[in-house]
Protein backbone atom coordinates (compact mmCIF):
# COMPACT_ATOMS: atom_id res chain seq x y z
CA UNK A 1 0.00 0.00 0.00
CA UNK A 2 0.94 3.64 -0.40
CA UNK A 3 2.59 5.26 2.64
CA UNK A 4 0.57 7.69 4.71
CA UNK A 5 2.83 10.59 3.77
CA UNK A 6 1.74 10.43 0.13
CA UNK A 7 -1.93 10.68 1.08
CA UNK A 8 -1.12 13.65 3.30
CA UNK A 9 0.86 15.35 0.54
CA UNK A 10 -2.01 14.79 -1.90
CA UNK A 11 -4.55 16.28 0.47
CA UNK A 12 -2.17 19.14 1.27
CA UNK A 13 -1.82 19.98 -2.42
CA UNK A 14 -5.60 19.83 -2.86
CA UNK A 15 -6.04 22.10 0.17
CA UNK A 16 -3.44 24.55 -1.15
CA UNK A 17 -5.15 24.69 -4.55
CA UNK A 18 -8.42 25.45 -2.79
CA UNK A 19 -6.77 28.17 -0.71
CA UNK A 20 -5.20 29.69 -3.82
CA UNK A 21 -8.62 29.74 -5.45
CA UNK A 22 -10.18 31.47 -2.47
CA UNK A 23 -7.49 34.16 -2.57
CA UNK A 24 -7.14 34.62 -6.31
CA UNK A 25 -10.60 34.23 -7.83
CA UNK A 26 -13.15 37.03 -7.85
CA UNK A 27 -16.28 35.04 -8.71
CA UNK A 28 -17.85 34.23 -5.34
CA UNK A 29 -19.43 30.99 -6.64
CA UNK A 30 -15.99 29.68 -7.61
CA UNK A 31 -14.69 30.75 -4.19
CA UNK A 32 -17.37 28.60 -2.57
CA UNK A 33 -16.36 25.68 -4.82
CA UNK A 34 -12.76 26.06 -3.71
CA UNK A 35 -13.92 26.02 -0.06
CA UNK A 36 -15.65 22.71 -0.75
CA UNK A 37 -12.42 21.39 -2.22
CA UNK A 38 -10.56 22.31 0.97
CA UNK A 39 -13.12 20.44 3.10
CA UNK A 40 -12.82 17.43 0.81
CA UNK A 41 -9.03 17.50 1.25
CA UNK A 42 -9.54 17.43 5.03
CA UNK A 43 -11.72 14.34 4.56
CA UNK A 44 -8.92 12.52 2.75
CA UNK A 45 -6.55 13.33 5.62
CA UNK A 46 -8.97 12.02 8.23
CA UNK A 47 -9.59 8.77 6.39
CA UNK A 48 -5.87 8.26 5.75
CA UNK A 49 -5.11 8.71 9.45
CA UNK A 50 -7.97 6.40 10.39
CA UNK A 51 -6.24 3.73 8.32
CA UNK A 52 -2.79 4.52 9.66
CA UNK A 53 -3.83 4.40 13.32
CA UNK A 54 -5.79 1.18 12.90
CA UNK A 55 -4.46 -2.22 13.84
CA UNK A 56 -4.45 -5.31 11.65
CA UNK A 57 -6.08 -3.52 8.76
CA UNK A 58 -9.12 -2.44 10.77
CA UNK A 59 -9.38 1.37 10.69
CA UNK A 60 -10.24 3.64 13.60
CA UNK A 61 -13.83 4.52 12.87
CA UNK A 62 -13.97 7.71 14.97
CA UNK A 63 -12.11 9.55 12.20
CA UNK A 64 -14.53 8.28 9.59
CA UNK A 65 -17.47 9.47 11.68
CA UNK A 66 -15.84 12.89 11.96
CA UNK A 67 -15.38 12.84 8.21
CA UNK A 68 -19.09 12.08 7.83
CA UNK A 69 -19.85 15.09 10.05
CA UNK A 70 -17.67 17.24 7.80
CA UNK A 71 -19.68 16.15 4.76
CA UNK A 72 -22.94 17.07 6.52
CA UNK A 73 -21.62 20.45 7.66
CA UNK A 74 -20.31 21.09 4.12
CA UNK A 75 -23.77 20.45 2.73
CA UNK A 76 -25.30 22.89 5.22
CA UNK A 77 -22.60 25.43 4.46
CA UNK A 78 -23.24 25.23 0.72
CA UNK A 79 -26.98 25.74 1.25
CA UNK A 80 -26.34 28.86 3.36
CA UNK A 81 -23.56 30.11 1.10
CA UNK A 82 -25.59 29.83 -2.06
CA UNK A 83 -28.55 31.55 -0.38
CA UNK A 84 -26.17 34.38 0.56
CA UNK A 85 -24.92 34.52 -3.04
CA UNK A 86 -28.51 34.75 -4.33
CA UNK A 87 -29.21 37.55 -1.82
CA UNK A 88 -26.00 39.30 -2.87
CA UNK A 89 -26.94 39.01 -6.54
CA UNK A 90 -30.31 40.59 -5.78
CA UNK A 91 -28.66 43.50 -4.00
CA UNK A 92 -25.65 44.09 -6.27
CA UNK A 93 -26.59 42.45 -9.62
CA UNK A 94 -23.18 40.84 -9.63
CA UNK A 95 -21.37 37.83 -8.18
CA UNK A 96 -17.95 39.51 -8.23
CA UNK A 97 -16.31 40.14 -4.88
CA UNK A 98 -15.16 43.52 -6.21
CA UNK A 99 -18.76 44.72 -6.07
CA UNK A 100 -18.72 44.32 -2.28
CA UNK A 101 -16.93 47.55 -1.45
CA UNK A 102 -19.55 49.58 0.38
CA UNK A 103 -17.54 49.71 3.58
CA UNK A 104 -14.41 50.75 1.70
CA UNK A 105 -15.98 53.73 -0.09
CA UNK B 1 4.29 -6.70 -5.66
CA UNK B 2 0.67 -7.83 -5.75
CA UNK B 3 -0.43 -4.39 -4.54
CA UNK B 4 1.60 -2.53 -7.14
CA UNK B 5 -1.45 -1.91 -9.33
CA UNK B 6 -3.44 -0.28 -6.52
CA UNK B 7 -0.39 1.85 -5.70
CA UNK B 8 -0.07 3.07 -9.29
CA UNK B 9 -3.82 3.67 -9.33
CA UNK B 10 -3.53 5.97 -6.32
CA UNK B 11 -0.89 8.13 -8.00
CA UNK B 12 -2.90 8.32 -11.25
CA UNK B 13 -6.09 9.24 -9.40
CA UNK B 14 -4.30 11.82 -7.25
CA UNK B 15 -2.72 13.41 -10.31
CA UNK B 16 -6.07 13.56 -12.12
CA UNK B 17 -7.79 15.03 -9.05
CA UNK B 18 -5.13 17.73 -8.79
CA UNK B 19 -5.36 18.50 -12.52
CA UNK B 20 -9.12 18.97 -12.31
CA UNK B 21 -8.74 21.02 -9.11
CA UNK B 22 -6.40 23.31 -11.04
CA UNK B 23 -9.01 23.46 -13.78
CA UNK B 24 -11.54 24.80 -11.26
CA UNK B 25 -9.13 27.67 -10.62
CA UNK B 26 -8.18 28.24 -14.23
CA UNK B 27 -11.53 28.18 -15.97
CA UNK B 28 -13.27 31.50 -16.47
CA UNK B 29 -16.67 29.85 -17.00
CA UNK B 30 -18.39 28.92 -13.70
CA UNK B 31 -20.15 25.94 -15.33
CA UNK B 32 -16.78 24.50 -16.38
CA UNK B 33 -15.51 25.12 -12.86
CA UNK B 34 -18.47 23.27 -11.35
CA UNK B 35 -18.04 20.31 -13.70
CA UNK B 36 -14.30 20.13 -12.97
CA UNK B 37 -15.10 20.24 -9.26
CA UNK B 38 -17.45 17.28 -9.69
CA UNK B 39 -14.79 15.27 -11.53
CA UNK B 40 -12.22 16.20 -8.87
CA UNK B 41 -14.59 14.98 -6.14
CA UNK B 42 -15.22 11.77 -8.06
CA UNK B 43 -11.48 11.06 -8.14
CA UNK B 44 -11.22 11.93 -4.44
CA UNK B 45 -14.01 9.43 -3.79
CA UNK B 46 -12.05 6.84 -5.75
CA UNK B 47 -9.05 7.51 -3.50
CA UNK B 48 -11.30 7.00 -0.47
CA UNK B 49 -12.36 3.66 -1.99
CA UNK B 50 -8.69 2.80 -2.29
CA UNK B 51 -8.25 3.60 1.39
CA UNK B 52 -10.93 1.03 2.21
CA UNK B 53 -13.57 3.58 3.20
CA UNK B 54 -16.30 2.47 0.81
CA UNK B 55 -19.13 4.08 2.72
CA UNK B 56 -17.43 7.48 2.83
CA UNK B 57 -16.55 7.18 -0.84
CA UNK B 58 -20.19 6.61 -1.71
CA UNK B 59 -21.23 9.50 0.56
CA UNK B 60 -18.64 11.70 -1.13
CA UNK B 61 -20.03 10.81 -4.55
CA UNK B 62 -23.67 11.26 -3.54
CA UNK B 63 -23.34 14.44 -1.50
CA UNK B 64 -20.49 16.29 -3.23
CA UNK B 65 -20.61 15.14 -6.84
CA UNK B 66 -24.38 14.75 -6.70
CA UNK B 67 -26.23 17.15 -4.45
CA UNK B 68 -23.73 19.99 -4.05
CA UNK B 69 -22.86 20.04 -7.75
CA UNK B 70 -26.53 20.28 -8.70
CA UNK B 71 -26.97 23.09 -6.19
CA UNK B 72 -24.02 24.98 -7.69
CA UNK B 73 -25.19 24.47 -11.26
CA UNK B 74 -28.70 25.51 -10.27
CA UNK B 75 -27.46 28.80 -8.83
CA UNK B 76 -25.11 29.44 -11.77
CA UNK B 77 -27.95 28.91 -14.24
CA UNK B 78 -30.46 30.87 -12.15
CA UNK B 79 -28.19 33.90 -11.78
CA UNK B 80 -27.12 33.56 -15.43
CA UNK B 81 -23.47 34.17 -14.57
CA UNK B 82 -21.39 35.01 -17.60
CA UNK B 83 -17.77 34.05 -18.04
CA UNK B 84 -15.56 36.67 -16.49
CA UNK B 85 -13.40 38.87 -18.64
CA UNK B 86 -10.77 39.26 -15.96
CA UNK B 87 -10.58 36.18 -13.81
CA UNK B 88 -8.33 37.44 -11.06
CA UNK B 89 -8.14 40.82 -9.50
CA UNK B 90 -4.61 42.11 -9.89
CA UNK B 91 -1.35 40.43 -10.69
CA UNK B 92 -0.11 41.20 -7.18
CA UNK B 93 -3.12 39.46 -5.63
CA UNK B 94 -2.65 36.42 -7.86
CA UNK B 95 1.02 36.26 -6.95
CA UNK B 96 0.24 36.59 -3.24
CA UNK B 97 -2.31 33.79 -3.46
CA UNK B 98 0.06 31.51 -5.33
CA UNK B 99 2.89 32.19 -2.87
CA UNK B 100 0.70 31.59 0.20
CA UNK B 101 -0.70 28.36 -1.27
CA UNK B 102 2.77 27.22 -2.29
CA UNK B 103 4.19 27.86 1.16
CA UNK B 104 1.27 26.00 2.76
CA UNK B 105 1.71 23.03 0.43
CA UNK B 106 5.43 22.98 1.17
CA UNK B 107 4.81 23.06 4.91
CA UNK B 108 2.32 20.20 4.72
CA UNK B 109 4.65 18.17 2.53
CA UNK B 110 7.52 18.79 4.94
CA UNK B 111 5.34 17.72 7.86
CA UNK B 112 4.20 14.60 6.03
CA UNK B 113 7.73 13.59 5.10
CA UNK B 114 8.91 14.07 8.69
CA UNK B 115 6.12 12.02 10.29
CA UNK B 116 7.14 10.04 13.39
CA UNK B 117 8.76 6.86 12.21
CA UNK B 118 9.18 8.06 8.68
CA UNK B 119 12.92 8.37 9.16
CA UNK B 120 14.29 5.84 11.59
CA UNK B 121 15.86 7.49 14.60
CA UNK B 122 15.19 11.06 13.58
CA UNK B 123 12.39 13.14 15.00
CA UNK B 124 10.96 16.37 13.60
CA UNK B 125 10.35 18.02 16.96
CA UNK B 126 13.44 18.08 19.12
CA UNK B 127 11.48 18.03 22.38
CA UNK B 128 9.83 14.77 21.41
CA UNK B 129 13.10 12.98 20.64
CA UNK B 130 13.31 10.70 23.61
CA UNK B 131 15.41 7.70 22.75
CA UNK B 132 18.13 6.69 25.16
CA UNK B 133 20.90 8.48 23.29
CA UNK B 134 19.33 11.92 23.55
CA UNK B 135 17.51 11.63 26.85
CA UNK B 136 18.75 15.07 27.83
CA UNK B 137 16.46 16.77 25.32
CA UNK B 138 13.32 15.41 26.94
CA UNK B 139 11.22 18.22 28.33
CA UNK B 140 8.12 16.45 29.57
CA UNK B 141 8.90 13.07 31.11
CA UNK B 142 5.22 12.19 31.26
CA UNK B 143 4.83 12.74 27.52
CA UNK B 144 8.00 10.80 26.93
CA UNK B 145 6.66 7.87 28.94
CA UNK B 146 3.38 7.99 27.04
CA UNK B 147 5.28 8.01 23.79
CA UNK B 148 7.42 5.09 24.85
CA UNK B 149 4.27 3.22 25.82
CA UNK B 150 2.55 3.73 22.47
CA UNK B 151 5.22 4.29 19.85
CA UNK B 152 3.67 5.95 16.84
CA UNK B 153 4.84 4.72 13.52
CA UNK B 154 3.39 6.43 10.48
CA UNK B 155 6.40 5.76 8.33
CA UNK B 156 5.79 2.50 6.57
CA UNK B 157 3.16 1.67 4.00
CA UNK B 158 -0.42 1.48 5.26
CA UNK B 159 -1.61 -1.93 6.31
CA UNK B 160 -3.63 -3.89 3.79
CA UNK B 161 -7.37 -3.56 4.35
CA UNK B 162 -8.72 -6.33 6.51
CA UNK B 163 -11.45 -8.17 4.53
CA UNK B 164 -13.75 -8.30 7.56
CA UNK B 165 -13.35 -4.53 8.00
CA UNK B 166 -14.09 -3.78 4.36
CA UNK B 167 -17.16 -6.02 4.43
CA UNK B 168 -18.64 -4.35 7.50
CA UNK B 169 -17.62 -0.78 6.72
CA UNK B 170 -21.06 0.84 6.98
CA UNK B 171 -21.97 -1.31 10.00
CA UNK B 172 -18.87 -0.26 11.89
CA UNK B 173 -19.36 3.44 11.08
CA UNK B 174 -23.00 3.24 12.16
CA UNK B 175 -21.96 1.48 15.35
CA UNK B 176 -19.54 4.28 16.21
CA UNK B 177 -21.96 7.00 15.12
CA UNK B 178 -24.91 5.79 17.14
CA UNK B 179 -22.99 4.85 20.30
CA UNK B 180 -20.03 7.16 20.89
CA UNK B 181 -21.26 10.14 18.88
CA UNK B 182 -25.00 9.96 19.34
CA UNK B 183 -25.42 13.43 20.88
CA UNK B 184 -23.20 15.03 18.27
CA UNK B 185 -25.30 13.34 15.59
CA UNK B 186 -28.49 14.85 17.01
CA UNK B 187 -26.85 18.28 17.27
CA UNK B 188 -25.77 17.94 13.65
CA UNK B 189 -29.35 17.32 12.60
CA UNK B 190 -30.31 20.58 14.33
CA UNK B 191 -27.51 22.33 12.44
CA UNK B 192 -28.89 21.01 9.16
CA UNK B 193 -32.39 22.16 10.13
CA UNK B 194 -31.08 25.61 11.03
CA UNK B 195 -29.21 25.75 7.71
CA UNK B 196 -32.36 24.86 5.79
CA UNK B 197 -34.43 27.51 7.58
CA UNK B 198 -31.61 30.03 7.22
CA UNK B 199 -31.23 29.38 3.51
CA UNK B 200 -34.95 29.93 2.94
CA UNK B 201 -34.93 33.07 5.09
CA UNK B 202 -31.90 34.49 3.28
CA UNK B 203 -33.02 33.73 -0.24
CA UNK B 204 -36.62 34.92 -0.06
CA UNK B 205 -37.55 38.33 -1.38
CA UNK B 206 -38.00 41.00 1.25
CA UNK B 207 -41.37 42.67 0.87
CA UNK B 208 -41.32 46.44 1.05
CA UNK B 209 -44.72 47.30 2.51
Amino acid sequence: MVPLAHYLIFSGILFAIGLAGVIIRRNIIVILMCLEMMLSAANVTLVAFSRARGTEGIPVYDAQVLSLFIVAVAAAEVAIGLALIVAMFRARKSVETTSLNTLKD
Amino acid sequence: MEYAISNILFYILALLAIIFACNVLRSSNPVTSAMSMAVCFAFTAAILFGLGAQFLGIVQLLVYAGAILVLFLFVVMMLDVKAEERKTSRFATALTGAVIAGVLAGMIANLAINLPGAKNGSCPVKALCCDEASAACCIDPKAAAAQAEAPENFGGPLAVVNPSASDNDATAIAGTLYTSYNIQFVILSFALLAATVGAVALARKIRKD
